[in-house]
């Protein structure tokens, strides 16, 4: 058995295919960012080498920080809500009539496009004719925000699409987690008398904690690098009360001509992200050795 | 008691049912419309007359061929990223070699790579090897690109397989490649459906890719399709909504099928098991 | 052994996709040279979709190109606005220009100019090429006396406005700033949103800014500020946007202006719910022909210049606007050929955009000999009688002071920023990048 399973030759075959593009394509350019970052570059002209003074930029620099903060809330809301989600995934799991169906229909706004939501959102959150405000309105509220242009709102505002896009993205996850857990281990429950709760807490949720803490991950990493919705919905205003890291570091790179700048700050997202990712996997890692993700 | 309580859990879901399903509603009604009554009027009004012609303005030009072209980059896109990300989770948690965990780290450092800084590095290496406008370039972003969450999917479930079968299987002189292909394969039939239909939304509605690396019509996908109504000053929104509605078309029928296999490859490897 | 074993499966994998691209680029090379041909890249933003009349007169000027010139054949690549920035930058990052590109005067053009990106057309115009084009839309391109763009539309802002809603409200067209600000309050008193502004986009607040700096400093102190003849921080400016902060406090601006898109705008005024909207005249051609709009708003739909304020320096025939161009790559393997077609391009977009799309070209030409809707023959003659254009902010400035100025203009209208503080950013932002 071990002989079969630590056969090098074997096992450089089945991670060669995935770690040679990983390597050429993700690897060589994230070597390249960080030697831009070095550099002076309009992405243009001529490079000029000006070692970390772009590092040093960005540690002055408050509209990153600022940026850096916000990110830091949306990874926080992703993480909270994935409680939510998990709920959700219990009740579809469970074999409820109209499960199947509920959970086709659940997952739908997944499947649109960053483009059509963006699009959905920008007409809910309309000052006047839009949903949220003509339903506040209609309910009594003279005066409701307008949700996209107060500087104190806006970021709320524009996590709730984020929140929401990514809804079935997780529960996906965790119904194929919930759905995978054997049939007999839950009867075996039933038949001594466990009440659908106690079969949810005592017996569910246990076996799904190493999908749990991989999507807690899957959240933070994805919620620090985020950039569409905000993009395309505010643009990272009004005047950066939405800017995350990632929509900064392409407003400097590509629409200031900062490309030495935006690559630095890309660099220091990769840190930061990955400073993030090991403090989170410190306080999930709990005394099982299986899952060292 | 418990009879209101079914009642009231009910009504919730069915109201999130209603709240989730809207966006498909809307977007219908928005294809329909004309910039006026989509931007002045309430989103679900409904348009004054369908304008059904937004549909013939998006089916002109080179829809056909994006469409393909969505089709087979993300089908090719999707087999390699889920064969090579299950064969390297297998790889990681099923077999004993020292540098793992290592490896493993990589992976996910992959993850957190922002994907603006990576684009002109990109670009300049595929110009090196001569992929620039060539579908192959855009197919291997996409795979490497998702290669990393993927893994993160599939190693959550890998973790959980019981060892005994593989013990088993290796006793009756299975080799490691039947053992992953007969075995290990069909056992985690519902993750890969799920890493399917992720994958498969990510590569139909990806198109900062497509647009940096490829300049000929004849390699783009739907997304682009989009462009032909945005203008340098004004957009046209109608036939945008159009094309959107045409492009969804066949991912919910392919997330209809693969979220059935979910289910299906459950119980089937609850029989074997 | 083993370990050889991996390596020569990496160098075949690396191989591998080595050899799908060699494989690929020797069939484009063989296509590329066959009968001698050669292929002009062509990269634009005028999609059939947005403007089916000029995306046909562009096809058939590159058909009849073609047709005259055996040999060169046009290959276009089509984006929409920010997909064209994009790529455009990361195009230049790997010196892989198109060989024909849109161009921006101004600020857009120094950074390539000074990478050495593009081409000089001095070689390929002549003082006849460029008397047939509006004063200063070629000289907008120049660099250190060279041109890098040869002019194709021309667009200025205007006020649109609604007539019915003024008739309604017993509104006259303003002149003086002070009659403006009279229409505004009017309008806000009955319950009218005045303007309807998209400032989600910034670029949108800034034309207020634009002409209000115009109008109180005079159409030099803001381009003297920016090419660092003069500091920023000049009186007229703080005025120029104090006043904005005073429209803001008036109301004029519909609600949630700052959190809004350009087409939000637009449709609120387009639909009759917004009285006023500036924007450039790229709108005449769908505010009079198109068919997204009801005839209701096509009849009431007329425009205002920009009214002059009491005590400034700025006349009424001086405006905000700006033309694009095109640019040849000056590393491009068919510089000439690519030079030739761009001037004969400029030329034939010049005599027939404005009869056959309704776009108002950068070229001189007779209002009288066009049989077009009123409103065009007024904007021509304004554009005859107009005494100075001033660029667009984002075309003024290089790019790094232009996301400042934009970003401040957000703060400004949104009241988070001061007019001194507005104006010392931009201060602050323009010293840095001229290196004072």
């Amino acid at each position: 058995m071990n002989k079969v399973m630590s056969n090098k030759w074997m096992i450089t075959l089945y991670i060669l295919p995935a770690l040679l593009l990983l390597l050429i394509l993700i690897y060589i350019p994230l070597v390249l960012s960080a030697y831009y970052g070095l550099m002076e570059w309009d992405g243009i002209g001529n490079m000029k080498f000006i070692g970390v003074g772009n590092f040093i930029t960005a540690i002055q620099d408050m509209k990153f920080w600022s940026s850096v903060y916000h990110s830091f809330l949306l990874a926080l809301f992703s993480a909270l809500s994935l409680l939510a989600y998990l709920g959700i995934s219990l009740i579809l799991a469970s074999n409820i009539k109209g499960s199947d169906i509920l959970r086709k229909i659940y997952l739908i706004p997944m499947l649109l496009s960053s483009v059509a939501i963006a699009q959905l959102w920008i007409k809910v959150y309309n000052p006047t004719n839009g949903l949220l405000n003509s339903f506040l309105m209609a309910i009594g509220i003279d005066n409701p925000p307008a949700w996209l242009a107060e500087p104190s709102i806006v970021l709320y505002a524009i996590f709730i699409p984020i929140l929401w896009q990514y809804a079935g993205f997780y529960i996906l996850i965790y119904y194929a987690a919930l759905k995978n857990i054997p049939e007999s281990l839950v009867e075996a429950a039933r038949i001594d008398g466990a009440s659908p709760w106690q079969v949810a807490f005592k017996i569910k949720l246990p076996l799904i904690k190493g999908v749990f803490k991989v999507t807690i991950v899957l959240a933070i990493v994805g919620s620090l690098k985020y950039f569409d919705l905000i993009y395309v919905m505010t643009g990272g205003g009004p005047n950066g009360a939405s800017e995350v890291m990632a929509s900064y570091m392409y407003k400097v790179a590509f629409r200031s001509y900062d490309f030495g700048y935006g690559s630095a700050i890309g660099f220091l997202l990769l840190v930061i992200t990955l400073i993030v990712t090991f403090i989170v996997r410190k306080l999930t890692v709990s005394d099982e050795k299986e899952l060292q993700y | 008691m418990r009879r209101l309580g079914y009642v009231v859990l009910y009504v919730i879901l069915i109201i999130i049912a209603i709240v989730q399903i809207f966006p498909l509603i809307w977007l219908f009604l928005f294809s329909l419309k004309d910039n006026q009554q989509i931007f002045a009027k309430s989103p679900f009004s409904l348009p004054d007359h369908p304008h059904w012609e937004n549909y013939l303005k998006a089916w002109q030009g080179n829809i056909g061929t994006y469409f393909f072209n969505s089709i087979w980059i993300s089908a090719v896109a999707i087999v390699l990223t889920v064969l090579f990300a299950s064969m390297a989770t297998f790889a990681i948690t099923r077999m004993k070699w020292k540098l793992s965990k290592l490896v493993l780290g990589l992976f996910m450092v992959g993850l957190m790579i922002p994907l603006h800084s990576a684009l002109i590095p990109l670009f300049k290496l595929y110009l090196s090897v001569n992929l620039i406008d060539n579908p192959t370039s855009v197919f291997l972003s996409y795979t490497a690109f998702h290669l990393p969450v993927t893994m993160m999917i599939l190693l959550g479930f890998y973790y959980t397989l019981p060892k005994e079968i593989e013990e088993a299987a290796i006793m009756d002189g299975c080799s490691v490649n039947l053992l992953f292909v007969r075995i290990i394969l069909p056992m985690t039939t519902s993750v890969l459906a799920t890493t399917v239909i992720i994958n498969m939304i990510y590569n139909w509605n990806e198109f900062v890719f497509v647009n940096t690396f490829i300049s000929s019509d004849k390699y783009k996908t739907l997304t682009v399709g989009i462009q032909n109504f945005v203008g340098q000053y004004q957009t046209d929104w109608g036939p945008i909504g159009a094309t959107l509605m045409i492009s969804i078309v066949p991912i919910i029928i392919l997330y209809i099928f693969f979220s059935n296999k979910i289910v299906e490859g459950m119980s089937s490897s609850a029989i074997k098991g | 052994m083993k370990k050889l074993k991996a390596l020569s499966l990496l160098l075949a994998l690396t191989l591998f996709l080595a050899g799908c691209g060699s494989s690929n680029s020797e069939v484009e090379k063989d296509t590329a040279s066959s009968g001698g041909t050669k292929t002009i890249k062509f990269m634009h933003l005028w999609p059939e979709g947005t403007n089916a009349a000029q995306n046909k007169i562009l096809n058939e000027i590159i058909d009849d190109f073609e047709r005259e010139n055996p040999g060169i054949k046009i290959e276009q690549e089509i984006l929409a606005n920010e997909q064209y920035k994009d790529k455009i930058k990361v195009l230049s990052a790997s010196n892989q220009l198109p060989d024909v590109g849109m161009a921006w005067p101004g600020g857009w053009l120094q950074p390539y100019v000074q990478g050495n990106k593009i081409a000089s057309f001095d070689d390929v115009i002549d003082s006849d090429y460029r008397s047939k084009f509006v004063d200063g839309t070629i000289e907008v391109f120049e660099v250190d006396g060279k041109t890098y763009g040869l002019p194709t539309d021309l667009n200025i802002a205007i006020v649109y406005y609604n007539k019915q809603i003024f008739e309604q409200n017993g509104l006259e067209v303003p002149t003086t700033y002070d009659e403006f600000l009279n229409v505004i309050q009017t309008l806000t008193n009955n319950g009218i949103t005045p303007i309807a502004l998209g400032n989600q986009e910034r670029w949108t607040g800034s034309l207020w800014y634009m002409y209000l700096a115009d109008r109180i400093g005079g159409n030099e102190t803001i381009v003297n500020a920016v090419n660092r003849k003069q500091s920023f921080e000049d009186p007229t400016l703080i005025q120029a946007a104090e006043e904005i902060q005073k429209l803001v406090d008036l109301g004029a601006f519909q609600k949630g202006y700052n959190g809004a898109t350009n087409s939000e705008a637009e449709s609120l005024f387009t639909s009759g719910q917004a009285a006023m909207y500036l924007t450039g005249t790229w709108a005449l051609p769908s505010f009079t022909q198109g068919e997204n709009f009801t005839q209701e708003f096509k009849d009431s739909v007329d425009y205002f210049k920009f009214p002059t304020v009491a005590g400034g320096k700025g006349n009424i025939n001086s405006f905000v606007g700006g033309n694009g161009g095109l640019f040849v790559a000056e590393n491009s393997d068919v510089k000439e050929e690519a030079k030739r077609f761009v001037k004969y391009f400029t030329e034939k977009f010049g005599e027939r955009a404005l009869g056959e799309a309704g776009i108002i070209p950068s070229y001189k030409l007779n209002a009288d000999d066009y049989d077009l809707p009123e409103l065009y023959l007024k904007v021509l003659k304004d554009l005859n009688d107009a005494s100075n254009i001033t660029l667009f902010a984002d075309n003024i400035m290089t790019p790094g002071p232009a996301q400042v100025h934009l970003d401040m203009i957000q703060a400004l209208f949104g009241k988070e920023a001061t007019p001194e503080e507005f104006v010392k950013a931009h201060e602050e932002a323009l010293a840095k990048e001229a290196g004072e």
